[in-house]
């Protein structure tokens, strides 16, 4: 017995049948992004007095060299410098913001948030399974290509565990087994052999397949300044499938290192070089896929916001209240949506937070019925009747 | 047993002529080689049971297992000390950096000779910590080092963790191992790996960073949502202010800063501390070891590990009952878990270092370590690379979905395509071999999966090969290969 009695058993009957949507491209920022500092509320005082030595300066501090001050959005919101790739997206009404986002657990627990989220639910309690996995589970869009659904990296994440086999890929080109062709087709009838009854090794061989007539290292790009980085990589290789035609519906994509208690950085530093890693992979690949944009959705999240205030340390601890951003040839874009709850003594929440006044799953239930035709929002976000922000068109 | 100075005396022998030790390494010569006896089906139980307690069962700890048992072979194990681990202690001899203090291990990071750079410290304990796994007798001892390091795991790219890990690795997680909870806590909270790590050398008095306070409660003894509030993290984090690292003299030494301590009064979980410097902590730390939560919190950990990802409640209960009576003895612990869970075990996908481990060891593989690097990071697992505080997940699905380097690494060692690396596959089957293809097949598969496959599936896979051109020889290759990567090789 090769395939043992006890692995699971896979089986799902899809609740709603529709052509696939747009693909969707979900970016975690893990460790907790300091959003405050990425899309600055420039307009606040308080903003400036609890950040005297973090906070981006104004967009006209004269005191302060032009590249160290916020690019301004909307008058009362502006990019960090860092983040000026994107200013090109939100120039064409391809990039929208949505401040004080977030979800209602308060734990400030990097891994209890994360969990929550990526599950989609709001405590311990409900399915285990992510939220991606449900929408997969729930759509039946006669799509059985085994890459419907790809982590990037070495591990799928949270969010795409379900019933739905996904795949973990961190580089097109290490996917194939080498070796010479006689023992190769040896090796490949074996595998056929013992993985028979195997899911995920039947999609793995298929996989193989797939991406044996693809050409990574000659793969074109009339953009070629994706960041060099494994964040790049990964929109890079999502670009590709994309663009290859295999299937692919959902990329998850994790970009980590936002824990930032310690010495983060202002304008420049910790913190503005992972901004910067953002900002520039995410332009490359709003450029590459700009003939994509109106069948493609990207979205970033982060499992909660930083204090308000910054710490001794020149860093600042957990928080509550994060932001998201939606990029896309349908989002109602060039915007910063949601409603600001103030940075001021009074509209702070527990030790000094920003309040959530947009819950992610809005965010998400609106993609998920707008862009991915999948309306069973009740059976992946359970318990949550999700309102919808209008964040796309 | 060996006297400290014979085995100096052999330990520079090894390094003399680490140089030309391409193939037959000299400690191999010292110590032996690796013992090849034949083995015999076990039932799934025991080959599940041995499985879990080591990386891998090797055929000589197969034979041992059957001759005195499963409890009596626990026992050997934990008593650790008491196994002769020459050959492994041999091979890393020439690994200078491990016994290093913080601040030499410093110095030489920042040296451009004599074979010393900013990778050496690094790459040395990572190596080391592979050897050791595969190597060292005291398996059980080697397989709670891991669990520790995923416990109080820390991230090597951060700053001066890349060599001030190499001591809190010694110091921290292989001396208390199999110790006493209390105490390995107690010199995690010393550790400057840790201080740095979780920021806690930021933590002042005029400004308190709360990031150690917060996840030595959460992640390494309470457990999130045990009863401690945001209020509690920032009391502790004042307790916690100016526990630090030594920057000049003793460099990477832990020092109390008295300066930058926070001297007021705080209430840490209902307990009010009055101030008296370093003993505030202390106090705490005291607090949450023998808190009821943390034995729940450890034993759950522990069960999921060696048990199940589900373990039964039951079993976490008498498990914590005893870390409650010994006041954390891990030994006692383990010794719950084992006995009474083992027969609750539930099979658990392998990590990738599991996946390696067992594949090497089960073929009496010999390597230097150096090839497997680029598996555990295409795999995810590299060791000591695990940026956030949690450690690398223990949790079936977490793993799966990324067969494709598993099956490319049995394919490279099969073939002997990894540098400086070598399978036993032939000289375990010269021990074993009727030479009737079959009965070899039969020999390979309960070798790696505990028993023989049943007749059908067997022969269904030979065909298969058979078909695909391949004569007998490279068909026992193939098979062994895809063992290796089968589905059911990948569960322990």
């Amino acid at each position: 017995m090769l395939t043992q009695t006890w692995l699971p058993r896979l089986s799902f009957a899809p609740v709603n049948t529709a052509p696939r949507g747009d693909t969707l491209v979900v970016v975690f920022l893990r460790g907790a992004a300091d959003v405050l500092n990425m899309v600055v509320p420039h307009g606040e005082d308080a903003y400036y007095q609890l950040r005297p030595s973090l906070g981006i300066a104004r967009p006209d501090d004269s005191k302060k060299k032009k590249e160290e001050r916020v690019l301004d959005l909307d008058g009362f919101f502006g990019f960090h410098p860092n983040m000026s790739p994107l200013l090109e997206a939100w120039q064409s009404e391809q990039l929208a913001i949505i401040h004080a986002c977030g979800a209602p657990d308060e734990s400030r627990s990097h891994f209890k948030a994360m969990e929550l989220m990526e599950r989609g639910v709001d405590d311990e309690r409900g399915p285990a399974s992510g939220w991606i996995g449900r929408h997969l589970a729930t759509l039946n869009t006669g799509n059985s290509s085994p890459l419907r659904a790809v982590g990037m990296g070495t591990r799928p994440q949270r969010s795409l565990s379900g019933n739905v086999p996904v795949s973990a890929l961190r580089s097109i080109a290490d996917f194939h087994l080498g070796g010479d062709p006689r023992a190769l087709q040896q090796m490949r009838a074996s595998l056929e052999t013992v993985y028979a009854n195997d899911i995920l090794g039947q999609e793995t061989l298929s996989i193989m397949d797939t991406l044996q007539k693809l050409d990574p290292t000659n793969y074109q790009s009339p953009i070629t300044n994706y960041p060099d980085t494994e964040f790049g990589l990964a929109l890079k290789q999502t670009a590709m499938l994309i663009k290859a035609e295999v299937g692919l519906e959902v990329s998850a994509i994790d970009l980590g290192g936002w824990d930032t208690h310690f010495a983060q950085g202002s304008a420049s530093g910790l913190m503005p070089n992972l901004m910067k890693d953002l900002a520039e992979g995410l332009a490359a690949f709003h450029a590459d896929m700009a003939d994509h944009m109106n069948q493609l959705t990207a979205v970033t999240m982060s499992e909660f916001g930083r204090r308000a205030s910054e710490n001794g340390s020149l860093g600042t601890d957990h928080g509550h209240g994060s932001m998201m951003m939606v990029l896309g040839g349908n989002v109602d874009g060039g915007k910063v949506h949601g409603q600001w709850p103030g940075l001021a003594e009074g509209q702070l929440i527990g030790p000094g937070d920003l309040a959530v006044t947009t819950d992610y799953r809005d965010v998400l239930s609106e993609i998920l019925t707008k862009r991915l035709n999948n309306p069973a929002t009740n059976e992946i976000f359970p318990e949550y009747q999700p309102v919808i922000r209008n964040v796309l068109k | 047993m060996l006297s400290r100075r014979d085995f100096l005396k052999l330990a520079s022998l090894v390094t003399a002529s680490a140089a030309l030790s391409s193939c037959a390494p000299v400690y191999r010569r010292l110590a032996g080689d690796l013992p090849i006896v034949p083995w015999t089906a076990l039932s799934t139980n025991d080959f599940l049971a041995l499985n879990r307690i080591t990386f891998g069962a090797r055929v000589e700890e197969r034979a041992r297992f059957a001759e005195i048992g499963l409890q009596a072979y626990i026992e050997e194990q934990l008593d650790f000390e008491s196994i002769n681990d020459l050959a492994c202690d041999l091979q890393l001899s020439t690994f200078k950096t491990l016994n290093m203090e913080a601040n030499k291990l410093e110095g030489i990071s920042n040296e451009l000779f004599d074979g010393y750079d900013r990778e050496k410290a690094p790459n040395e304990l990572r190596q080391a910590t592979f050897l050791r796994q595969l190597y060292s007798k005291r398996q059980l001892y080697e397989v709670m080092v891991e669990f520790w390091s995923d416990h109080f795991n820390i991230f090597m790219d951060k700053e001066k963790e890349f060599f001030l890990k190499t001591v809190d690795d010694r110091e921290v997680i292989r001396k208390h191992a199999l110790g006493n909870f209390r105490d390995l806590v107690w010199a995690s909270a010393h550790s400057p790996a840790m201080m740095v790590y979780l920021d806690n050398q930021a933590n002042e008095k005029s400004h308190p960073n709360e990031n150690y306070a917060r996840e030595l409660m959460e992640l390494h003894t309470l457990g999130v949502d045990s009863g401690y509030t945001q209020k509690d993290v920032m009391e502790l984090a004042r307790c916690l202010t100016g526990w630090n690292v030594k920057e000049h003299f003793w460099l990477g030494d832990f020092v109390f800063k008295e300066d930058i301590h926070d001297t007021g009064e705080k209430n840490v979980l209902g307990l009010s501390i009055q101030p008296s410097g370093i003993k505030e902590a202390e106090q705490v730390i005291e607090m949450l070891v023998a808190h009821p939560s943390t034995a729940k919190f450890i034993c759950t950990k522990l069960a999921r590990r060696f048990i199940a990802d589900d373990p039964p409640q039951e079993l976490i209960e008498i498990a914590a009952q005893t870390f409650l009576n010994t006041n954390g003895d891990i030994k006692s612990v383990l010794r719950v878990i084992l006995f009474d869970g083992l027969a609750f075990a539930k099979p658990k996908y392998k990590r990738p270092v599991n996946f390696l481990l067992s594949t090497l060891r089960m073929l009496n593989a010999e390597t230097d370590g150096i090839a497997l690097h680029e598996y555990l990071v295409r795999m995810g697992q590299l060791y000591f690379n695990w940026p956030t505080p949690d450690g690398y997940p223990d949790y079936n699905e977490a793993w799966q979905g990324n067969l494709m380097p598993r099956w490319q690494f049995s394919f490279a060692l099969i073939r002997d395509e990894l540098k400086n690396t070598k399978h036993n596959l032939q000289s375990l089957l010269d021990v074993s071999s009727t030479g009737i293809l079959q009965d070899d097949v039969d020999s390979i598969t309960s070798l790696l999966l505990g028993n023989p496959l049943e007749r059908l599936a067997r022969n269904g896979i030979i065909d298969s090969v058979r078909t695909a051109g391949a004569t007998d020889e490279e068909t026992l290759q193939i098979i062994a290969t895809s063992i290796i990567a089968s589905p059911a090789f990948q569960w322990r």
